[in-house]
């Protein structure tokens, strides 16, 4: 059949992941996003292929090791500066990537144990997906969880995705999907009738300054936030509150506004604070940060947005 | 919402002085006991032990410190430490001689000089006349030869440093019948016999004697007591603390002979008798049992009649559990490093089911939850058993306390823990719905049974992953053990080398006959101490007390409870197995090193085996990432561990009872122990509990769990332990919270046993490593006890931070 032939580029697996959806959720993060928001928090989502990644902690140093100099065809990598070794004064040398030179072929992290380098993004079939998953089905059964779609935009692999929902389904498994909803609308048709709940994203209703921003204009999201709607699909909203974008009582305003016109499609909407954490992910894979950053806005602020909301008598949460 | 009670002024006072003092040792019960032993040689077994307590209530200093209303004292002075000569006391010598003992690192102890002349002067004696010294005469020849082995921990000489302890009796039956009561029940039986005692009823006759002259005792320290409370309230100028002082006399008179009236009394009761019991018998791991259970009756009495306030009632309490907070005893500084925190493992169990298996808990329980949070206590330490029917605020009020009181309470599993006790002809349902937890974490009769957890004498802990490395070395440890003994002999049987090993099932040959060998040894050895211990270690008191004895005329330590079994846990549970799954997987499934290779890099501490090292850390799969190919061989060793230890017989006739605990003796251990196949370097801590290897489980909570259930934990009626870390925003919430308790439903309904939490950063704990004075009141969960993270050793404090962390 056709769900083994299908591939899925997945950059991580996540268990005991309780912010997306009810329950404990296993999130299936998947690679790959036609938007670009500064402010993303897991950029090793954007891109559509498989890249090299680096978390300098975990090297062992190259005195000891230096195994992936060797092991690069495209002589990409060199000793770099040597550091402390945490918990000890012993000093160790780091590598040094040359990004420009390399081409995330991945042989070098084939002998770096340690997983310093590592290929972020791996290619699954449904098939292995859901046995994986379906390991943590007693804990969905007693939390009331299930599995969480995300990426990325899940729905760039369409195919996949929609297999993929298809199977939980079959296994009577709660699924949620957690998209940008820029997408085509046949493809949030196929998927509907397998989907649980949409985590969905409305970053802001204005579209002009969507498409400044993420790089998209927001018409094709609202609308199909409309078409989940009226085939009777669940929403949780999701609005990352962004300073100086998406922050004013306007947007959020309108923002309540929407939901309010998708009658009792939208159960729930969560406020996600921006905060600088995706810097640290920034430098995985890329050597200059492009992260956004900003101010995180301040509690106050954003239990006003929160009572904005409610007062539309949507339920609101803040994570 | 769960919220905090306030705490009145005088239990924030008392607090305050707890927290303040700085122990002192006092040297009173030494000398009763000393003076005792020397000038009555004749009078020996069960009568000397009666005697020697009668002796100790009538002479034991009587302190009633300020503000107190619940009393009772194991010294002189407040929070003063008893010295126990009896089973072993030349550890003082060593310590001194080593420089340790008046500047104590860990635990610091207020010693006088005259009065450590006196110790020294006596230290003589009980080298000769300890139970230690006459358990020495009895070591089997053989063991001799095992002796350095590190898997177990008996050296060839002072074998039984950790005493008698670990037993529950009967709390219940001492509140409501009162030793009155006892005593006239063996006058009574002893009336029966006198003149024709045929056959061993001599014994029995003897045991009542012994029993009537404790029980004596039991009340006459209560008068003493009422005594001195009497005396302060005539001295007394504040009439409020005059007419309570009265009120204290005229109870203080009454109990221990009577059954208690009120809810004080009640709670007057168990502290007396816990004194009574410790200072008869070292304190260690001397556990309440299920104390909500005992009180919930009197507390709604008073209630109704009027006599008390919800608020008085839990004031008492938190009294109560100060008193109990404050009782210590100076312990080896070795023993220190395990046991940090002036640990003495005096356990109280809430909630559970009762008898006809519906829920138990009452306003007792919230009660004892609500003095632990509030008061930040770690010592008494609480266990509470979790079933299907326990209420969704109890969890709530549980969670919140373990929130901010570092694994207070623990979470207990009756759904697993009460088929597991009926196992292998160990007790009646009856007894097993009835069940407390014991020292740690170890579920034991409450009242009718002598569990002898932890073994006896030299604590029964078992190195897993010590006695894997025998199997692939030829039966020989490569490391100096604990008492420094280098060997070149063979300290374990004889099984060949890795390298010798043609298939991986000659690899289980060997481990299974050096499990065989090390766990007859450890048994033996617990048997061989019970027979000496028997003799000179009679426990009347316990006995009195305790079901069985009075109906079979026999003390505990000869068999006369309802119920008996002997613990034996293992540690190391993570290195052992992923140690089997190394082995597996580079030499025989995938061939990427020799048995010579893996062997070598072991004996040499992975010195110039970097790369090997890091492929087996991070490439070979390990237990606790719900991995089949792992999680198997936990399954076959902790099947095999356990049916070894279960069919071995005690003394007492009953079966041994396997069960996986550390206490911190992962720590020290580790010390102890070469590089394993599995990774671990030399000297570093062993796994903790039943975890994986501290951060090899890299897969979340979930799989951790799924992991960790293919331990048959049914077979582990000893006890398993079970530490998880939550990073504190895993909790923030109420859907974290709702969360986490479906992730413990969920471990329990697949089987787990035992559990208990963390909530906190390594982060914070870094901090408090920095800046000890600001973060003196935070409690953290060790292994099988809490305590003040400041106060650990910094070993056990670097291991619970390289514990794994959840968050969010
Ligand atoms: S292979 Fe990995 S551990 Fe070794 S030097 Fe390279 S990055 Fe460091
Ligand atoms: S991914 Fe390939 S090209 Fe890039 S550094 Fe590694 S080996 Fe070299």
């Amino acid at each position: 059949m056709s769900e083994s032939i299908v591939k899925g580029k997945v950059y991580d697996i996540q268990g005991f992941s309780v912010q997306d959806g009810p329950g404990i959720r296993t999130t299936i993060f998947l690679k790959g996003c036609p938007l670009s928001c500064p402010w993303c928090h897991s950029p090793e989502s954007q891109a559509f292929r498989s890249q090299l990644s680096w978390i300098s902690m975990r090297c062992i140093g190259v005195e000891q090791c230096g195994k992936c100099i060797k092991a690069c065809p495209k002589g990409a990598i060199k000793a770099g500066n040597a550091v402390k070794k945490s918990g000890t004064d012993e000093a160790i040398s780091y590598v040094s990537i040359d990004r420009s030179l390399c081409d995330d072929c991945g042989d070098c992290t084939k002998v770096c144990y340690p997983g310093a380098l590592y290929l972020c993004g791996e290619d699954y079939t449904v098939e292995e997906l859901l046995k994986r998953v379906s390991k943590d089905i007693p804990f969905y059964d007693e939390s009331g969880g299930g599995v969480t779609v995300s990426g990325g935009e899940a729905l760039s692999q369409a195919e996949f995705t929609f297999e993929l929902l298809k199977g939980l389904k079959e296994r009577k498994i709660h699924t949620a999907l957690d998209t940008t909803g820029f997408t085509d609308p046949k493809n949030i048709q196929q998927v509907l009738p397998y989907t649980d709940l949409f985590l969905y994203d409305l970053k802001n209703m204005d579209s002009s300054q969507h498409k400044i921003v993420t790089g998209v204009p927001n018409e094709r999201i609202l609308d199909n936030a409309r078409r989940i709607a009226e085939a009777g699909g669940k929403l949780q909203i999701r609005v990352p509150i962004i300073p100086n974008f998406s922050d004013s009582e306007e947007n959020i305003r309108l923002t309540g506004e929407f939901c309010r016109s998708l009658g009792d499609a939208v159960v729930l909407i969560q406020l996600l604070p921006y905060h600088d954490l995706g810097i640290v992910k920034y430098q995985r894979i890329y050597d200059d940060v492009k992260v956004l950053k900003a101010e995180p806005p301040s509690d106050e602020k954003i239990m006003e947005l929160k009572k904005i909301l409610e007062d539309f008598g949507l339920t609101v949460t803040v994570h | 919402m769960y919220k905090l009670k306030p705490v009145s002024i005088r239990v924030l006072k008392m607090r305050e002085m707890y927290r303040n003092t700085v122990p002192k040792v006092c040297t009173a019960r030494l000398k009763i006991v000393t003076d005792f032993y020397q000038n009555n040689p004749n009078i020996t077994g069960i009568l000397k032990r009666g005697l020697v307590f009668k002796e100790i209530a009538e002479k034991t200093p009587v302190l009633i410190s300020q503000g107190e209303v619940v009393v009772g004292s194991m010294a002189a002075t407040y929070r003063g430490s008893a010295l126990f000569p009896e089973n072993d006391i030349a550890w003082m010598q060593v310590d001194y001689d080593a420089g340790k003992l008046f500047n104590r690192e860990l635990d610091p102890y207020i010693i006088e000089e005259e009065d450590w002349d006196y110790i020294k002067s006596v230290i003589p004696y009980w080298e000769k006349n300890s139970l230690s010294a006459m358990v020495d005469q009895y070591i089997p020849e053989g063991y001799f030869n095992a002796v350095g082995n590190q898997v177990t921990v008996y050296n060839g000489k002072n074998i039984c440093t950790a005493p008698v302890g670990h037993f529950c009796t009967n709390y219940d039956k001492a509140i409501r019948k009162g030793f009155g009561a006892v005593k006239a029940e063996a006058q009574a039986k002893m009336a029966e016999m006198e003149g024709h005692m045929s056959g061993n009823m001599i014994e029995q006759y003897n045991f009542y004697r012994s029993v009537v002259i404790v029980c004596d005792g039991m009340i006459t320290l209560s008068k003493r007591y009422a005594a001195e409370a009497a005396q302060q309230a005539r001295e007394c100028t504040d009439p409020a603390r005059k007419a309570e002082l009265e009120m204290m006399a005229d109870s203080l008179n009454w109990i221990m002979k009577n059954p208690a009236r009120t809810f004080y009394e009640a709670i007057q009761v168990m502290m007396l008798y816990q004194i009574g019991l410790c200072l008869h018998n070292n304190m260690h791991g001397i556990s309440f049992g299920r104390v909500d259970q005992y009180l919930s009756s009197f507390y709604e009495a008073d209630l109704a009649a009027g006599r008390t306030t919800p608020e008085k009632a839990q004031e008492i309490f938190d009294l109560f559990a100060l008193k109990v907070a404050e009782m210590n005893k100076i312990w080896f500084s070795g023993t220190t490093l395990t046991v940090t925190g002036y640990t003495v493992g005096q356990l109280m169990t809430l909630g559970g089911v009762d008898k006809d298996n519906n829920d138990a808990s009452n306003a007792v329980t919230y009660m004892m939850l609500q003095t632990a949070g509030r008061l930040l206590l770690h010592d008494p330490p609480m266990s509470l058993r979790i079933h299907k029917n326990t209420p969704a605020e109890l969890w709530e009020a549980a969670l919140e306390t373990t929130k901010i009181c570092g694994g207070v309470p623990t979470f207990e599993n009756d759904d697993v823990i009460i088929p597991a006790l009926m196992r292998n002809g160990r007790m009646d349902l009856q007894s097993a719905r009835n069940y407390t937890l014991i020292g740690c974490v170890e579920p034991a009769g409450c009242g009718d049974e002598w569990p002898a957890c932890g073994g006896s004498g030299g604590e029964a802990y078992w190195n897993m992953p010590m006695a894997v490395l025998h199997a692939i070395n030829d039966g020989h440890n490569p490391m100096a053990d604990r008492y420094g003994n280098i060997t070149e002999k063979r300290t374990g049987a004889n099984t060949g080398y890795l390298y010798e090993m043609e298939t991986f099932e000659d690899v289980l040959e060997a481990v299974k006959t050096q499990y065989q060998f090390f766990l007859e040894w450890q048994m033996t050895m617990v048997n061989m101490f019970e027979v000496v211990a028997a003799e000179h270690m009679s426990q009347p008191l316990v006995s009195c007390m305790m079901d069985g004895c009075m109906e079979s005329g026999k003390d505990v330590m000869k068999g006369g409870a309802k119920n008996n079994s002997s613990g034996v846990p293992g540690v190391g549970i993570g290195n052992a197995v992923d140690s089997l799954v190394a082995i597996k997987y580079m030499v025989y499934d995938k061939k990427l090193c020799t048995g010579k290779e893996l062997l070598d890099a072991c004996l040499t501490n992975w010195e110039g085996k970097e790369d090997l090292h890091q492929f087996i850390l991070n490439k070979v799969p390990h237990f606790g990432n719900d991995d089949e190919y792992a999680d198997e061989w936990a399954a076959w060793l902790l099947n095999l561990f356990a049916d070894i230890v279960a069919s071995f017989t005690s003394i007492r006739g009953c079966k041994f009872a396997p069960g996986l605990y550390p206490v911190a003796t992962n720590v020290l251990w580790g010390l102890l122990t070469p590089a394993t196949p599995d990774g671990r370097r030399k000297h570093e801590p062993l796994s903790d509990g039943i975890s994986p290897v501290q951060q090899l489980d890299k897969h979340g909570p979930t799989a951790l769990l799924k992991s960790v259930v293919h331990i048959p934990q049914e077979k582990y009626s000893n006890g398993t332990l079970l530490n998880m870390k939550f990073h504190p925003s895993a909790l923030s919430n109420e859907t974290g919270m709702a969360k986490l308790i479906a992730l413990m439903k969920t471990y329990f309904n697949l089987g787990g046993m035992e559990l208990q939490l963390n909530v906190i950063s390594g982060e914070t704990m870094r901090k408090a490593q920095e800046n000890p004075e600001e973060y003196k009141d935070l409690v953290v969960r060790v292994a099988g006890y809490s305590a003040y993270f400041v106060e650990l050793f910094k070993n056990c404090q670097d291991d619970l931070i390289r514990r794994t962390e959840i968050d969010l």
